[in-house]
């Protein structure tokens, strides 16, 4: 053989054995049971994530001092086996449960639930849900490190060095003591001062330790400034509000009190979200960023982590010890990290999978339209809203009459039958489904009304009004939407609509920046309650981004969160949404709805408001155990 | 040789870091950044972030860091997912280059004897016949080649899995789809090259010698016309091995293509500019794999 041909030969074989030892390093046996996950998880850290496919799998290897049913989401014993709440509705005392471990041995304490409160709130732990627990007294002033302390609070500091005999991933040294002064630099105007991006680089904190007077100053490892002009200061990681002070804390090894600032309703479900579970701290501090690898990670929820693959699957194996081990079903679980919709629905047909989340609109419409209803597709509501919202801070949108005509001239039937398949027109921002709760609307489809409040505001027919945009960011069922909407208000209004798509990160950048016209928007409900809708809105509130503001609105919001009584309460919110529904910047177009395929033989999978079905209570039907 | 080899890799330095300081300030400079979401950030929790990440510093700190660091060998942890950038690569580099090498085995095998058989037969029916069906690979879009393989393979003769990676069987169609337009490609590339070798003189001398048209056309005029073939090989497979993220998203292959686009869209500063190097890397890799193949089949190249 000439040597050309051997080596072309050489080289194939070896390309094909590379390709066997590849995908035999893969291979794996199949779980007890498959769902597709939405696509890769950013973290399996509960502090740090937010998404919903990161949630379905904290929620199964992690448990709070309460978890929540499958079915209607209410508060049941977690690690806490039972709790009382004080008359005045602030202090919860919750009892944790003796039997409970982690899955390398060690009890579930107290200390536990503290370490990961405190870490939670540390605003060096990054956790974009930490909002979720300033219901917490103080929570928030914690959370804000140096900017959230004032002259005579009891603080603590957080110094570069590590305690000695700490673990390599341990917080600093902290020195615990009265703050007495806060020096501000020299050569600053008052504007420069308050800026909240230098607020800490501009000051000295002055700190009585222990009768002591220590000084202080945020910043790097290696700054010095022993030669400040104010005289010297030691460098330190960060000073914050002492979390003696936070509303969270140990009464002894197995009790766990937490304090709030207003009798908070829905403050049990926090406590069974998946943000505030805990975590633990010798695992933490052991492998610092790398904790959550499968080889690391320490859990207490029904399940442990066995195996992860980027992009492909994540690996679930029940806990033995958990304390309820009985009661969860599946021996494996497997959360394929499939992106594409078609994809996962291709592979839930040839049985590869057995629970797909979602199915795209396109395929639910296929669905509905089919002679036969499929037993595995049940769509239902969802505690999320598609919406609109003008831009307040340009003309012409600053007249409520012309935001109110533009509402007027919607035709919400022709979008639902053109763009969705199972969803339901929306006339609320607030979706239904909450008890005691019924949303007020804003006006339905009603064109000639809206052409004489457009002539109200001086646009007769349309005549004079500008040539205004649609923001979007692209995918398909938008465009559709917003094309329709584009046609509507032309038809109805005379007046000249264009369209323009971003990508998300440019949207989402346009979007905050007010840099558009009208633009398309949703949200889904953190939590079972109209506030977290409501309180979107707010003046200046972070997730606004319409320049609109209501004095009246912003008080309703401020004094439910205080009000004891729920009726109230709920009152108050409602006149709240009467006045973003009346003249407010919001267009709701409709309400989403849940779109998921489940094997029929599948039990424990129950339609619910906020689309969340635990995975600790999902099994297969002969394995039903009694109630 | 060596003293080619070594000027090439001192134009690759130069390359990497050329790529490296344009993809850098390209990014930089798209509105948007890597933690945008949704939801707004607290004031405290995004100045904190921005600290970690150095994006409060200046730009020309942050490129000296990033430059440093990748000079390390370091290329940084991912901002989406929490994971550092040489895992990913690690983990998702071999698949994505098992299913590129099938696929352009699959090319080869396709591609090659088709391209030699109209190239010899030009003109033929089975010429017409072969190289329609090349245009054809080359014109349709992957996702539809894809989208009528699932439909024909998995759901209607049942012979396949639809996606999914850890078995021979689940790399099939995804590699047969990545490699069906390769596989166009190379029979139109050999067509033309065999066309140029026939027409020359050495192969009528063999010919008039009385060596076989089989023996002339294998041994005598396919090493030559291999030539063009080869030079296309080199940024295909750079191309092919770093994944395709169409592919990958429709069979659900872990791989690296998709967080080619996936980190775009994020922002993803890190990552995405850790692909691109690697790419650059590799495609630079394999163009001086190719040139130096040229050598061992045409002998009248010299390496200068």
């Amino acid at each position: 053989m000439p040597p050309r041909l051997i080596a072309v030969v050489l080289l194939a074989a070896l390309a094909v054995g590379g390709i066997f030892w590849v995908v035999a390093q893969g291979q794996l046996p199949p779980a007890s049971f498959t769902f597709n996950n939405d696509g890769e998880i950013e973290s399996l850290d509960p502090a740090v994530v937010t998404g919903q496919p990161e949630g379905r799998l904290i929620d199964a290897i992690f448990e709070g001092l309460v978890h929540l049913g499958p079915k209607d989401r209410e508060p049941r014993p977690g690690m806490a086996e039972r709790w009382e709440l004080s008359d005045d509705g602030l202090t919860y005392t919750f009892h944790l449960r003796k039997d409970a471990t982690w899955s390398n041995g060690d009890p579930v304490t107290s200390a536990d639930f503290v370490y990961s409160m405190r870490r939670f709130l540390d605003p060096l732990t990054l956790a974009e849900y930490a909002y979720q627990a300033w219901y917490l007294k103080n929570a928030r002033r914690y959370g804000r490190g140096a900017r959230g302390v004032e002259v005579g609070d009891p603080v603590e500091v957080e110094l570069h060095t590590r305690p000695e005999g700490a673990l390599r991933f341990a917080r600093g040294k902290v020195v615990r003591g009265e703050l007495v002064r806060v020096e501000t630099d020299e050569g600053y105007t008052e504007e420069e001062l308050t800026d909240p991006e230098t607020y800490v680089d501009r000051r000295t904190f002055v700190v009585s330790v222990e009768g002591e007077e220590q000084r202080f100053r945020v910043a790097g490892a290696d700054d010095d400034f022993a030669d400040l002009a104010s005289g010297g200061a030691k460098s330190c990681r960060q000073l914050l509000l002492d979390f003696g002070e936070v509303g969270f804390r140990a009464v002894d090894e197995y009790t766990v009190e937490t304090v709030l600032d207003a009798p908070t309703p829905y403050w049990l479900q926090l406590l069974g979200f998946y943000p505030l579970a805990p975590v633990n701290k010798r695992c933490v501090e052991t492998h610092g960023p790398r904790w959550t690898d499968p080889a690391n990670i320490v859990t207490n929820g029904p399940y442990t982590v066995a195996f992860r693959r980027l992009r492909d699957r994540t690996r679930l194996r029940r806990f033995e010890d958990y304390w309820e081990a009985d009661d969860v079903a599946f021996e494996t679980i497997d959360a394929l990290a499939v992106q594409s919709l078609t994809t996962a629905l291709n592979l839930y047909e040839t049985g590869k999978c057995d629970w797909v989340t979602k199915v795209s609109p396109i395929i639910a419409r296929e669905f509905m339209k089919a002679d036969k209803r499929r037993a595995d597709f049940n769509p239902g509501p969802q505690f999320g809203t598609y919406y609109y919202t003008f831009n307040v801070s340009r003309k012409p949108f600053d007249d409520p009459r012309v935001r109110k005509a533009l509402i007027l001239a919607l035709d919400r039937d022709e979008i639902l039958s053109t763009a969705c398949s199972v969803e339901d027109p929306a006339r609320t921002l607030t979706p239904p489904g909450l008890p005691k709760y019924d949303a007020p609307m804003c006006p339905d489809t009603d064109v000639d009304e809206a052409r004489r409040l457009l002539a109200e505001a001086g646009f007769p027919d349309g005549q004079g009004f500008p040539k205004i945009e649609i923001l979007y960011n692209f995918e398909e069922q938008h465009q559709t939407v917003a094309e329709l909407i584009r046609k509507q208000w032309r038809r109805a209004l005379g007046i000249n609509v264009a369209t323009r798509n971003e990508e998300w990160g440019s949207y989402l950048s346009s979007q905050r920046q007010l840099s558009y016209d009208v633009v398309r928007r949703s949200w889904i409900g953190d939590y079972l309650d109209p506030n977290t809708f409501l309180d979107l809105f707010v003046t200046g509130g972070g997730n606004n981004n319409t320049g609109w503001g209501d004095p009246e609105y912003d008080k309703l919001i401020r004094d439910a969160q205080f009000e004891v009584d729920a009726e109230e309460r709920l009152a108050m919110l409602r006149r709240a949404e009467e006045i973003l529904m009346d003249r407010g910047p919001v267009m709701p177009i409709f309400y989403y709805a849940t779109r998921d395929l489940v094997r029929p033989t599948i039990r424990g999978h129950y339609p619910n408001l906020q689309d969340t079905h635990p995975l600790r209570y999902l099994r297969y039907a002969e394995e039903e155990v009694a109630p | 040789m060596i003293s080619f080899i070594l000027r090439r890799l001192v134009w690759m330095l130069v390359t990497l870091l050329v790529v490296f300081t344009v993809s850098f300030f390209l990014m930089r400079s798209v509105p948007g950044g890597p933690f945008d979401s949704e939801r707004a950030l607290e004031p405290e929790i995004e100045a904190n972030i921005k600290r970690e990440y150095h994006l409060d510093k200046p730009l020309y700190v942050q490129y000296g860091l990033k430059l440093k660091q990748v000079l390390s060998g370091d290329l940084g942890s991912s901002m989406k997912i929490r994971e550092r950038v040489n895992d990913i690569v690690a983990q998702g580099l071999p698949v994505s280059a098992a299913m590129g090498l099938l696929a352009l085995l699959i090319a080869f095998t396709v591609g090659l004897p088709a391209g030699i058989i109209s190239a010899v037969y030009r003109g033929s029916a089975a010429d017409v016949v072969l190289m329609s069906i090349a245009t054809i690979g080359i014109a349709l879009p992957n996702f539809v080649v894809a989208g009528f393989a699932i439909l024909i393979f998995v759901f209607w003769l049942d012979l396949l899995p639809a996606a999914g990676w850890g078995s021979l069987e689940q790399l099939i169609l995804p590699a047969a789809c990545l490699g069906a337009p390769y596989a166009a490609y190379v029979a139109r590339i050999a067509r033309t090259g065999m066309l140029d070798v026939l027409s020359q003189d050495h192969i009528r001398t063999a010919r008039a010698k009385g060596l076989s048209p089989t023996v002339a056309v294998l041994k005598h005029a396919l090493p030559t016309a291999m030539l063009p073939v080869v030079s296309f090989l080199g940024p295909a497979v750079a191309g092919i091995m770093t994944g395709s993220p169409v592919i990958e998203n429709i069979f659900a292959i872990p791989g690296l293509g998709w967080h080619f686009v996936q980190s775009a869209i994020d922002r993803d500063y890190p990552m995405a500019m850790g692909l691109v190097l690697l790419y650059t890397a590799l495609l630079y890799t394999m163009n001086l794999l190719v040139d130096l193949s040229y050598g061992l089949l045409d002998p009248r190249v010299e390496w200068e």
